[in-house]
């Protein structure tokens, strides 16, 4: 190849310009306050962490509130939700009775339903049970509506693990669950990774769900925090591009420690949508 | 490695099981169940499917339900007023507009991450650490949240942000109001949204790339096919579950788009020129509390929604078996 420097070159290119608004985020992050506005795109010359500082220690302890509501919302979600469609898929899997036909397409469905058409009823459902406006409510409702994308991820794996297997462990006496949880389960991991990976960062990222029911004063979530403080504190952006970086933070460390599992679960399971 | 490419191919079109997964539900059939099927169910089936039920299933039965009233919490009593709000829907000019608004996003964001994708897929498939790095690059707007990045680009286009500083440097005086003139703010947020899309297209493109045998295109290339020629015959229809992927993911969540409209121009500038359907419902149903109404617009946007993913779905499904 005589031209062998032109792909990176192109590749260097347009990677560039595809990065521009991330550039943007991570300079004005450590960018003294009054520049960002002034001068958004410059190097942040002379870099301060007084913008993450600001946020760190606001009276109202946004951030740290936000936090612990993200966190506790997500692992939440994402522990019942690999427990409860790990399950699902197996007995989709493993009863080949017609009506779990029916029952896998109507979980389908479930796939494509976008969070509108069920939002405005679910505050009704929540709110008959005492759940509306809490970190339950948003929790059950997670489950509820990834529920079909466990599921999927689920059933496909667990059909590849041989019956032969669990039939032998029942015969050495071991009760359905123990099978499920000691025999089937630890050779799913590649399926719990994706499972974990992708609903972790949906719900990590959701905004619409927790804005609508934790509701507009009961409480904030990473997002809805960052939402609302663009509307409160307009003027002080660094706190604002300083908390979109902390927000991120955890999801970026996360998607970096599991990369390869990713973009395998990525793969693997958007083709089952 | 012709075969291995191959069932790399057929893995990233179907659940990625062993080949024994085949015999499976051909011989649970013949078996006699290992349990109880009853009690199968109740463990194992149900929670999962009770929790699924109450919080999607039922809460779509319940809006059809709203669909069929003039509900409004604020506004008792609660009529039964039949299809009224569906026929209201087709002469309602903000609808009709968000309609439109919804089709042209939908359009762009299913076409221009998948057209882009491709492209920087092509270009990135090659080994090497620059090649990975720059994948990752692609990649990380994919796992950011919605919300950081309609603020990153709100920033980026407002009037006096660093684009249009350029644009002036440049000798552009009047910049485009890219967030403010209603004929271009459409066009903005789909661009926003592709922007964010594109690595999900770009990391499909790439596993699908994988799964093209290289014999083929020494093949096809000894044979004197150029490089054009090569992808037209070998490539691309090799890449047809990559394309399935791609366009239904894009097409599913673009009518969904929300966020993206409701932080970066909340439905302005104007009457509605970015307010999509998504948009409108929550909109009517939350803030201007016509419940009612606002399921039937939902509804119509599930049925919507469906139809149109069915359809595509089975056009390029086919378009793989054709293969």
């Amino acid at each position: 190849m005589t031209r062998a420097w032109l792909r990176p070159t192109v590749a260097l290119f347009v990677s560039a310009v595809f990065f521009v608004p991330l550039y943007l985020v991570l300079t004005n992050v450590i960018k003294q306050g009054d520049l960002i506005a002034k001068e958004p795109a410059s190097l942040p010359l002379p870099p301060t962490l007084a913008n993450i500082h600001a946020v760190l220690t606001r009276p109202d302890g946004l951030f740290w509130v936000s936090l612990t509501n993200s966190i506790v919302v997500t692992v939440l979600s994402i522990l019942v939700l690999t427990v409860l469609s790990a399950m699902l898929g197996h007995y989709l899997a493993r009863s080949g009775k017609r009506w779990t036909k029916v029952l896998t397409l109507v979980l389908l469905a479930g796939l494509m339903i976008p969070p509108q058409v069920i939002l405005i009823p679910i505050t009704d459902v929540l709110r008959v049970t005492h759940l509306m406006a809490t970190l339950q409510g948003l929790i059950l409702f997670n489950v509820g509506y990834y529920v079909p994308f466990g599921v999927f991820v689920f059933t496909g794996f667990i059909r590849g693990v041989p019956v032969e297997l669990e039939e032998a462990a029942l015969l050495d006496g071991a009760s359905r669950m123990q099978v499920f949880w000691r025999v089937v389960f630890p050779l799913l991991r590649p399926a719990t990774a994706s499972v974990l990976i992708f609903l972790g960062v949906w719900i990590w990222n959701d905004f619409i769900d927790p804005l609508i029911i934790l509701g507009p004063s009961q409480g904030t979530t990473i997002t809805t925090g960052i939402y609302r403080s663009i509307g409160q504190y307009q003027a002080d952006l660094g706190s604002v591009f300083a908390l979109m970086f902390l927000a991120t933070l955890p999801v970026l460390i996360f998607y970096l420690a599991l990369q390869k599992q990713f973009v395998k679960g990525l793969t693997g399971g958007a083709t089952k949508g | 490695m012709g075969e291995g490419g191959l069932t790399h191919l057929a893995a990233v079109a179907s659940p990625p099981a062993p080949p024994k997964t085949r015999r499976i539900p051909a011989s649970g059939r013949r078996r006699k169940p290992i349990l109880p099927r009853v009690w199968h169910f109740a463990s194992f089936g149900a929670p999962g499917v009770l929790v699924y039920l109450c919080f999607v299933m039922a809460p779509i039965l319940i809006s059809f339900g709203y669909s069929l009233t003039n509900y409004n919490p604020f506004n008792p009593p609660v009529k039964f007023v039949g299809f009224d709000n569906y026929r209201l829907l087709f002469t309602d000019e903000q609808f009709l507009t968000a309609l439109k608004v919804t089709t042209v996003l939908t359009l762009i964001v299913v076409i221009v991450p998948n057209v882009l994708g491709l492209g920087v897929a092509l270009l990135l498939d090659r080994k090497g650490r620059l090649y990975n790095a720059l994948r990752s690059v692609f990649f990380t707007p994919v796992i950011l949240s919605s919300v950081v990045v309609s603020i990153v680009w709100s920033r980026l286009l407002d009037d006096r942000g660093p684009l249009d500083s350029l644009l002036r440097a440049l000798g552009i005086e009047h910049p485009p109001g890219w967030l403010s003139d209603p004929d271009i703010a459409l066009y903005s947020v789909a661009s926003i949204v592709s922007w964010q899309m594109l690595g999900f297209c770009v990391v499909v493109y790439l596993a699908g790339l994988q799964g093209v045998p290289s014999e083929l295109l020494e093949a096809a290339e000894i044979d004197g096919a150029g490089p054009l020629r090569r992808f037209r015959a070998v490539t691309w229809p090799l890449l047809a579950p990559s394309l399935t992927i791609n366009t239904v993911v894009l097409l599913i969540s673009a009518f969904k788009t929300y966020d993206y409209v409701k932080v970066i121009t909340n439905g302005g500038p104007g009457s509605g020129a970015t307010a999509t359907i998504a948009f409108n419902v929550l909109q009517t149903g939350f803030d201007s509390n016509h419940v009612g109404y606002a399921s039937a617009m939902a509804v119509l946007m599930l049925v919507v929604v469906a139809v149109v993913t069915t359809v595509v779905l089975n056009f390029l499904r086919r378009r793989e078996v054709d293969l």
